[in-house]
């Protein structure tokens, strides 16, 4: 309850950032972009105790995270939706050879990457974390495949400027749609086409993309329980958001955010599928540190400095890893409670901290 | 009057389904066509006789002549928000010409001014492009208004990316240098790239053009637009990647059977079919062009 409250607070303090949430006492979990991670309304509400400033820009945010009770996604399945991406003026432009509804490649690109990031060492950082099921430590796993399916739904009708509630709709829709029957291990991102993007985002608040968990009093007439990830269109944010942060040719970079972003919601949302939620007393949250930073945002950004030093050079820092599929997808770290012999770190990108 | 209303409506229906066919037939036009010449429309094919039926045909394809293809380096703005700098087919007068710096000081002999500042030139148009690796891409880059550079050596360095089928993929690179001096104003550096083979013959959906001017001397100057820079890009004039396929009774080619081209002639033999009345489909395909499907009906007895 006092997490309610102090929720409450904060974001009455604040104010809503941009249409995010459905209510104004409601925030997502944001993903700050790459110039506004020390910007205090992009910041999660501290859990307890003495609040924490915002990481060091291009560091990680120190101290370990703690189990809050909530459940994890022990055997996650990640489901794409992308939304009116076949309808008319999503796209301002065409290329040749490429698909009318994905002329960049960014819906191609984020499918190969749900497809390939099962059992990787990247994914396997997760696994150390668990949720605690009758008394039992019931731990993460990292099966190869951790794909869902895709829709690209164009019955429904998107436009520009959605808002959290409308993303949260589509999320229900695509419960419905895949029939899925386990909320607990599913999640859905709600991917937008380069024209018609949620309404915070577009807003300039700050951030590149947000997960949350549906709950009735944030998101009136959504059934509960879902976990879902605003994403959008991350290259109209430019460098903000990852483009060409590892992948320096105009090309082979120009689409590094898109995994970056969307693996940084997909890893928070099977360590902390509820997304932080405090309802009724009861804790829904899954693993943060007590300023209430998740395994992605601990890490997010680590070693980025505008193309002026490879960030792969810096432990921790954004990288290409190697999916199951033999294909390079770059990513930013995780936190992982078991680095630094204890004291944790980002990992998982191949460029850990020296061990031993 | 509702007569009346019918007979003005019917003709103003006729003229938009007529305008529609001509939109959709422009639309759907390809530089290759595809015919199917065996079997005959309303022919029968005998089961026990015929386990394969051969299906043959004609198709024509685009000339794909080697040639080159030249983009000129391009800026819409002057360093402001529209600057975007590219590279286009078309040639003319750049607004962002004159202007826009390369580099902001000096450090003298010895030392190597090199903010990381690169100027990327991605195309515009052009594309698709079919690209010729046997021959180099050359070009010129042309610097202007170096102003208060002394005497020395300045660096020029030239990227080549293509975008293939979704993927960037390395053209090649060349590195150039040239000597300024204060008396002269313009300095057109030549430069050639030998072009990554594995690109040969692949269709491409883009290229950029890198430019990384740096070294001891360079100051305050800026890369010359309006047909003074450009690039020639080995090409053909039509995709070499050539291909027939036919489908049985399935318009949408979902299980495509591929057929051997022979100049203008193609053919192929595929499993007769069950007993009853078939439509055989053939398309050709020329890079990413699809031609209008062929069909022919044809029954097989046994």
């Amino acid at each position: 309850m006092k997490r309610l409250i102090a929720l409450a607070i904060f974001a009455l303090a604040l104010g809503s950032a941009g249409s995010a949430g459905a209510t104004a006492a409601h925030k997502p979990i944001y993903m700050p972009n790459a110039k506004n991670m020390q910007n205090p309304a992009l910041q999660p509400p501290p859990v307890c105790c003495v609040p924490v400033g915002p990481p060091v820009a291009g560091e990680p945010a120190p101290v370990n995270m703690a189990y809050f009770g909530g459940h994890v996604q022990v055997t996650p399945k990640i489901y794409l939706v992308f939304w009116g991406w076949g309808q008319a003026g999503a796209f301002d432009h065409t290329t040749p050879g490429m698909p009318a509804n994905d002329p960049d490649g960014a819906a191609q690109r984020m499918t190969n990457f749900v497809k390939a990031m099962g059992g990787t060492d990247w994914a396997g950082v997760s696994t150390q974390y668990y949720e605690t099921d009758n008394g039992q430590n019931v731990y993460i796993q990292n099966p190869s495949n951790v794909y869902g399916g895709v829709w690209y739904d164009d019955t429904n009708p998107i436009h520009d400027n959605v808002s959290g509630l409308e993303l949260a709709q589509e999320a229900q829709r695509a419960v419905a749609h895949f029939g899925v029957t386990d909320l607990h291990n599913s999640q859905f991102v709600i991917a937008q086409p380069q024209k018609f993007n949620e309404a915070g985002f577009n807003g300039g608040v700050g951030y590149c993309a947000w997960h949350d968990y549906t709950q009735p009093q944030y998101y009136p007439g959504v059934q509960a329980g879902i976990s879902f990830t605003n994403m959008p269109y991350v290259l109209n944010m430019g460098a903000s958001c990852g483009q060409n942060s590892v992948n320096t040719g105009y090309y082979t970079g120009r689409l590094d955010g898109f995994t970056i972003v969307m693996g940084h919601e997909i890893e928070e949302t099977i360590t902390d599928p509820g997304a932080e939620d405090v309802i009724n007393g009861q804790n829904l949250g899954g693993w943060y540190d007590y300023a209430a930073y998740e395994n992605g945002d601990k890490c997010a950004w680590v070693g980025y400095t505008f193309g002026l030093t490879n960030p792969s050079t810096v432990p921790g820092g954004l990288n290409n890893i190697t999916g199951n599929d033999g294909k390079q997808y770059p990513v930013q770290s995780l936190w992982s409670n078991n680095s630094a012999a204890g004291a944790g770190y980002c990992a998982g990108n191949g460029n850990d901290l020296p061990t031993g | 009057m509702r007569r009346t209303s019918s007979a003005l409506l019917l003709p103003l229906v006729a003229a938009v389904v007529l305008a529609t066919a001509l939109v959709a037939g422009a639309a759907a036009s390809s530089a290759t066509s595809v015919q199917i010449t065996t079997p005959k429309s309303g022919s029968t094919v005998h089961l026990g006789a015929n386990p394969y039926t051969a299906v043959a045909g004609t198709v024509s394809f685009a000339a794909a002549t080697p040639q080159a293809t030249r983009f000129y380096l391009r800026r819409d703005d002057c360093g402001g928000s529209n600057d975007n700098p590219h590279l286009s087919v078309v040639n003319g007068t750049d607004a962002g010409d004159g202007c826009g710096l390369v580099l902001t000081s000096v450090v003298g002999l010895g030392g190597d001014v090199d903010h990381g500042a690169f100027v990327d030139f991605p195309s515009t148009d052009g594309m698709p492009l079919a690209f010729d690796s046997g021959q180099n891409v050359t070009g010129t880059i042309d610097l202007e208004s170096l102003a208060g550079a002394g005497t020395g050596l300045l660096e020029v360095d030239v990227s080549m990316e293509a975008l293939d089928h979704g993927n960037g993929v390395t053209i090649g690179s060349d590195s150039e240098s040239v000597l300024i001096t204060p008396l002269a104003a313009d300095y057109p550096v030549a430069f050639t790239i030998q072009p990554n083979p594995a690109l040969a013959g692949h269709d491409l959906s883009g290229i950029d053009l890198r430019v990384h001017v740096h070294g001891p001397f360079v100051f305050s100057g800026f890369i010359g637009n309006s047909g003074k820079s450009w690039t020639d890009v080995p090409s053909y004039a039509a995709s070499v990647n050539q291909a027939v396929q036919v489908s049985l009774d399935d318009a949408s080619f979902s299980s495509p059977i591929p057929a051997r081209i022979s100049g203008s002639s193609w053919s192929v033999a595929i499993p007769t079919p069950a007993v009853g009345k078939h439509t055989l489909y053939a398309e050709s395909t020329q890079g990413f062009d699809t031609s209008a499907p062929a069909s022919t009906t044809f029954t097989v007895k046994k």
